[in-house]
């Protein structure tokens, strides 16, 4: 049961710090929410679009003349038919340019790639006419690449004839004082980490569609940035941006995955201007698996310099990450650049030596998904501390206490730049500990009797880069948004924000934010998102900004329009405007609450009554603010440095698994979270993004893996039985607790909460089996940990084999 | 209802949410596009068509079925009912599984959430309201925002209280 | 993931089933049709004629007598997981329904559609074999049985020819002071097992008598597994694991390797249950 009101609440707010319940329930309770499968237009075309079934090849010709043919069939496109469509940008010149285009043109890089689109006026039909153009499409295969190793080897097959070899991006961050602690330290160990290759997979898959209204499209898309979408299909259609609308419908999950700009945002609309009809794509599973971004598919190659009593002197990591094809838009590189500016996590931790790698390979472009390289990081310091703690005997806990960020340190500098602004490291992590102490008793007594089983602890303390700038993601947009708030002359307040929506509750949150600095209910408040004609410009939801930038953003409107309204109240008091006060959606003199002027009266004089203004001003009552956070900067320095995020907030996670010897099955039996992502807004949305994140982060840590063969880079997944997502029954009750070191320079001290969740469980799993298994000296150093991994890790380390019920 | 001739389409009756509907189908018409498209009811997602998410899982002669698994041609005379049929009629208010979602933030981007609902409408709580119970119920549903905590504790809540009265 | 186009059919009797199912090119069943819509959506079958079997009247239900439990080609999983009368002449029923799938697919899924697809992972392929079931076809020269030790050939791949159905399969009776268990690792609850038993185990005198052992989501097909089962015999628990484990990794050579695991691991964890079902038989058995 969630609280209506928590620790949370403070004087001065009267809806922000509760859990005010969601305005967005009704609609999916009841089937009335209209998803993007559910945009329906009157004769509208469906589009099915025929992907490559090679993973590397030469498209020879592709024949569409049998799908032309099939009764239903309007057309089939191929790219020659886009010729006059620009390519995707390649905005950033320090990465490899890779032209994409809106269809493949003569060449394939990955299974999945988009090469000609089907027009039919009924889906199963455009399925048929898709079955045959690739029947109908012949290839002349090219050798393939089909993970890192294979990608940097010498003389690898290149995915792109003009590049000097696979590598997109290679930037090393040299640091003498790292190079001098190497020199210094009693001892050094290398070793390497992997995160595989997972996707975000929200359970709506994206989906597309455009209308034309004389010279105006406009398109629905299941995307996190309508306003970017607009922009980016203005620019390839070569469409004036005003004749481009851009709506999200209710969105079933984004993670990051809708982000993106995909083929499909410009195909559909390109195909409607075509064709003069509205048209839609909605992907299905299968192709969303192999269509929407990956993500996650790093290796690291880190080297650590320690002494005897457990300091750790300075670490070096390379990072690599897998791009796939890189055929995205945005690029899928900058996880690695996060990756390797937070590879210190929540720890003190200055002489860090770091090399960012991206390499192309012919699987599915990858990109975002919820973390953006921080669980990557995360897992990489964890086990780092792990093994130095099991190197020199000291406590794995107390070794993460003395290295853990401390009151007072803050703001503090990163090796990369970033910088912490607050947080509440050290408490976190005591916190969490407190928790864990009796649920590891507990533990431990269930299975005292089991000599099958072992139970372990796994620690994560980590950072959380929240609202961060999108110019080195995408070259092109920064990293502020806008507000406009209105007040109607009935006296209702409308809230339009350039953020979009998910699933978080953004609409509640704003109506929260508006309600308290218009001292009304959020129920007068009505909220306007996801519509590039209705919203300001804005940059859309994604690094956990949300809350952040909702916060500015509203507030900052909300004070231009009360100051307006304040003056025109004391102009129909006949008061001065300084001693003008607001209180419960009325001004009146400070000291009597009668007479008072309400906000209808107020709107009514500024929209309605130009006699109730007072002389010259202007009328209206509308003002937009557009919020940009103080610290946060675009471009780093000369040295690579750089505070790329707003704000930072920090978390501890610890897990307690059993693990059973004789089959390596693993059971997260307790997992305990301390949050603080500074001031709570609405505490049960909060909890919810928590919940949600460390269920994706336990998938990841343990079940989901996107398979590819190394020899011929096919994809060995095609559906849910292969991408293996939890269900309830592998997702265990989580333990939650919050603590709020607000942000010093926000408005409200709000932070972002939207991907501390994922963040923590690879590396806690990792360490939590590790530790199970510490009597054999397993440590695992690669999600996902199957039961197979653990059987394996087992029998390498020479443990007799398992039996059902005895000793290994 | 026999049909011994090989034929591409059917004349189907089936009854939604009480209503009557005759349509001629394809044969290949899945249930799930019947209720979505010719019905016109979207409150039933589609999320994997391979009957593994269970968004689109709506009750069928009682029993809670993946729309995406069974042609329409087979619910030919079978009472269907869809996530559109649990609120009160014509009320504003909801069921008490739908109101303990909403109270328990047991839903965040909704998706999953009516196929959800409709699996937990289909059975009969004394069978299924222990803890470890509810887990297994819920497991033929996928959702990706939740962690499925908060399913748990509405469903825990909506059927205890239940019993309770 | 729409399915091709395919003819529909909808026979009143199994003769007429049969009939239609003979006269196609590639006829299909189509009875609970969790395994095959799922195969038609991705468009992986070619199918010309889906034969619905819904509406036949002429097959049995689930009929359960003291001789074992009889159970039609139209019985959904759930009606026979729900019947007590079936699980306690057939306890492997009931054991092996509570792993396949989730309430949904059970509800539409038959026990006969699962013999009949051979899933290599399924359980209920693997029971058939360790009950001693009897598999009843119906097919242009009329109904024949087959033991399920001789129906199951390979993966997806069984006795059964074009244009036969399978109208009902038939359970013996557990041997008196017997214990079935159906147990298995799987990486999600209700997923296909990565490696999993069926034992039908008598014990007496604090040994087993006797065992019936088939594993499953390990190799083609399912089979018993005779090394394991003579090593069994007369095993007490204060006997070494050893000899069971490595009978059961004797027996299962043919396993494979796939995403979810590798063949060792199949084997090793198909050597882990093996032991595993002793122990419990033997406790239960002791109890009873």
């Amino acid at each position: 049961m969630i609280p209506s009101s928590g620790p949370h609440i403070r004087s001065g707010t009267r809806f922000v710090g509760r859990s005010v319940p969601r305005r967005e329930d009704r609609g999916p309770l009841t089937g009335g929410s209209r998803y993007i499968a559910d945009v329906k237009l009157a004769g509208m075309l469906e589009v099915v679009f025929v992907r490559s079934t090679e993973a590397h090849a030469r498209i020879v010709s592709v024949d569409t003349s049998e799908a032309r043919a099939v009764d239903g069939v309007e057309a089939v496109f191929t790219a020659t038919d886009l010729a006059e469509v620009e390519s995707f940008p390649d905005h950033i010149d320090s990465i490899g340019p890779v032209r994409q285009r809106p269809l493949a043109t003569d060449r394939v890089r990955y299974v999945g790639s988009p090469y000609a689109a089907v027009v039919a006026t009924d889906r199963y039909v455009a399925e048929d006419a898709a079955a045959l153009v690739a029947a109908g499409t012949e290839y002349e295969p090219l050798p393939t690449v089909a993970d890192i190793q294979q990608a940097l080897a010498p003389g690898a097959p290149k995915l792109y004839d003009d590049w000097d070899d696979n590598r997109s991006v290679d930037i090393a961050y040299p640091r003498p004082e790292a190079d001098r602690a190497f020199a210094e330290a009693d001892h050094t160990f290398t070793a390497t980490y992997v995160s595989q290759r997972q996707t975000g997979l929200p359970i709506e898959t994206r989906g597309v569609v455009s209308d034309i209204d004389g010279g105006t499209l406009t398109v629905w898309t299941s995307t996190q940035s309508p306003h970017m979408v607009r922009t980016t299909i203005a620019l390839m259609l070569g469409v004036p941006e005003p004749q481009v609308r851009v709506i999200h419908p209710v969105i079933g999950g984004g993670f990051g995955v809708k982000t993106h700009i995909y083929p499909e945002d410009i195909v559909v609309p390109w195909i409607t201007r075509r064709l003069g009809r509205p048209a839609r794509w909605i992907e299905d599973r299968m192709e969303s698996l192999l269509a929407s971004v990956h993500a996650r598919d790093q290796r690291h190659d880190v080297e650590v310099a320690y002494d005897g009593d457990g300091t750790i002197r300075a670490v070096r990591c390379t990072s690599t990450l897998d791009l796939g094809s890189g055929e995205i838009f945005y690029p899928g590189t900058a996880p690695v650049f996060a990756t390797n500016s937070c590879i210190t996590g929540a720890y003190d931790l200055s002489k860090v030596q770091t090399r960012a790698v991206a390499v192309v390979t012919n699987k599915t472009p990858s990109g975002a998904y919820r973390g953006f390289g921080i669980p990557e990081s995360t897992l990489v310091i964890e086990r780092v501390i792990d093994r130095v703690a099991r190197l020199t005997g000291t406590d794995r806990a107390e070794l993460r206490r003395r290295l853990l960020l401390r009151p007072g340190q803050t703001p503090y500098v990163m090796h990369a730049g970033g910088r912490i602004d607050s947080g509440s490291h050290a408490e976190s992590f005591e916190q969490a500990l407190e928790l864990a102490a009796p649920a590891l008793k507990r533990v431990r007594a269930r299975h005292a009797h089991d000599p099958d089983v072992r139970v372990g602890v796994g620690y994560a303390n980590y950072v959380e880069p929240t609202s961060p700038s999108y110019f080195r993601t995408t070259g092109h947009w920064g990293g502020g948004d806008a507000a406009t708030v209105r007040v109607d002359p009935d006296g209702s307040v409308r809230v339009a924000v350039g953020l979009s929506a998910f699933g978080q509750g953004a609409e509640t949150t704003a109506a929260q934010l508006a309600a308290d600095a218009l001292g009304v209910s959020p129920s007068e408040v009505t909220v306007v998102l996801g519509d590039t004609e209705r919203a300001p410009y804005g940059l859309g939801s994604w690094g956990s900004r949300g809350a952040m930038m909702l916060t500015g953003s509203v507030m900052l409107a909300s004070e231009r329009l009360t100051a307006k309204a304040r003056a025109i109240a004391a102009h129909m008091l006949e008061a001065a405007e300084s001693d003008i006060v607001l209180a419960d959606g009325a001004f009146h003199v400070a000291g009597s609450s009668q007479p008072s002027i309400s906000w209808a009266q107020v709107a009514t004089a500024a929209w309605i009554r130009k006699v109730d203004l007072p002389d010259g001003m202007e009328e209206g009552l509308e003002t937009s603010g557009y919020y940009h956070p103080e610290h946060l900067e675009h471009q780093p320095d000369d040295t690579g440095r750089f505070n790329s995020a707003a704000s930072w907030s920090n978390g501890a996670h610890i897990g307690i698994v059993s693990v059973r010897l004789s089959t390596g099955e693993v059971s997260i039996e307790d997992y305990i979270v301390v949050h603080d992502c500074g001031t709570v807004i609405n505490p049960a949305l909060v909890e919810g993004q928590i919940h949600g994140g460390v269920a994706q982060g336990i998938a990841g840590a343990m079940y989901e893996h996107l398979q590819y063969d190394s020899d011929t880079a096919y994809p060995r997944f095609a559906s849910f039985m292969d991408y293996l997502v939890p269900t309830c029954a592998e997702v265990p009750r989580l333990s939650v607790d919050h603590r709020e070191s607000p942000a010093p320079d926000q408005p409200l001290g709000v932070k972002g909460c939207g991907e501390g969740g994922t963040i923590g469980p690879p590396a806690v799993v990792l360490g939590a089996v590790s530790d199970a298994l510490s009597e054999w000296g397993v440590e695992l150093t690669e999600c996902p940990v199957t039961p197979v991994a653990v059987r394996a890790a087992l029998r390498a380390a020479g443990a007799a084999r398992g039996r059902a019920e005895g000793n290994p | 209802m026999t049909i011994l001739e090989p034929v591409s389409e059917v004349d189907v009756e089936v009854t939604v949410n009480g209503r009557s509907h005759r349509h001629r189908v394809a044969a290949r018409l899945l249930l799930s596009d019947y209720i979505r498209d010719t019905v016109g009811l979207t409150g039933t997602h589609l999320g994997c068509e391979h009957g593994y998410c269970g968004a689109c899982t709506v009750i069928v002669d009682g029993d809670a079925v993946r729309s995406c698994l069974m042609l329409t041609v087979q619910a030919d005379g079978a009472e269907i009912r869809t996530v559109e049929d649990l609120a009160p009629e014509g009320a504003s208010s909801l069921s008490p599984m739908q109101q303990s979602f909403h109270d328990n933030h047991a839903l965040q981007c909704g998706f999953c959430t009516a196929g959800i609902l409709m699996t937990l409408e289909s059975v009969d709580p004394t069978d299924w309201s222990e803890p470890e119970r509810i887990i297994e119920l819920l497991s033929g549903n996928l959702c990706r925002c939740t962690g499925y905590q908060n399913i748990v504790a509405a469903v825990a809540q909506a059927w205890n209280s239940e019993g309770d009265v | 993931m729409k399915p091709a186009p395919f003819d529909y059919c909808r026979p009143a009797t199994v003769v007429e089933a049969v009939e239609a199912l003979g006269s196609a090119e590639s006829g299909r069943v189509l009875a609970g049709g969790q395994s095959l819509i799922p195969a038609m959506n991705f468009r992986l079958t070619d199918v010309s004629l889906l034969v619905d079997i819904g509406h036949v009247t002429d097959l049995p239900g689930v009929d359960t007598e003291v001789a074992g439990v009889t159970v039609g080609a139209t019985a959904t999983q759930s009606r026979v997981l729900n019947d007590d009368d079936a699980a306690r002449v057939v306890p492997g029923l009931r054991a092996a329904l509570r792993h396949v799938g989730h309430l949904q697919i059970r509800n539409r899924g038959t026990v006969c559609g699962s013999i009949a697809h051979a899933d290599p992972a399924a359980e209920l392929p693997a029971l058939a074999v360790a009950a001693g079931a009897v598999i009843g076809i119906t097919g242009p020269d009329g109904h024949r049985t087959v033991a399920a030790s001789d129906f199951f050939l390979g993966p997806f791949w069984t006795a059964l020819s074009d244009a036969e159905v399978v109208t009902e399969v038939h359970f013996p009776a557990a041997p008196v002071g017997s214990v079935t268990s159906v147990d298995e690792i799987s990486r999600r609850a209700g997923d296909f097992a990565v490696a999993g038993l069926v034992a039908v185990i008598e014990v007496g005198d604090g040994a087993v008598r006797s065992a019936r052992l088939v594993g499953f989501g390990v190799g083609g097909a399912p089979a018993r597994l005779a090394s394991a089962e003579a090593a069994m015999a007369g095993w007490a628990p204060d006997h070494p694991d050893r000899r069971l484990m490595e009978a059961a990794v004797e027996d299962t050579a043919d396993a494979f390797d796939d995403i979810h695991a590798t063949a060792w691991y199949r084997r090793e964890a198909v050597a882990t249950l093996l032991v595993r079902a002793a122990r419990r038989a033997l406790a239960n058995g002791e109890t009873s």
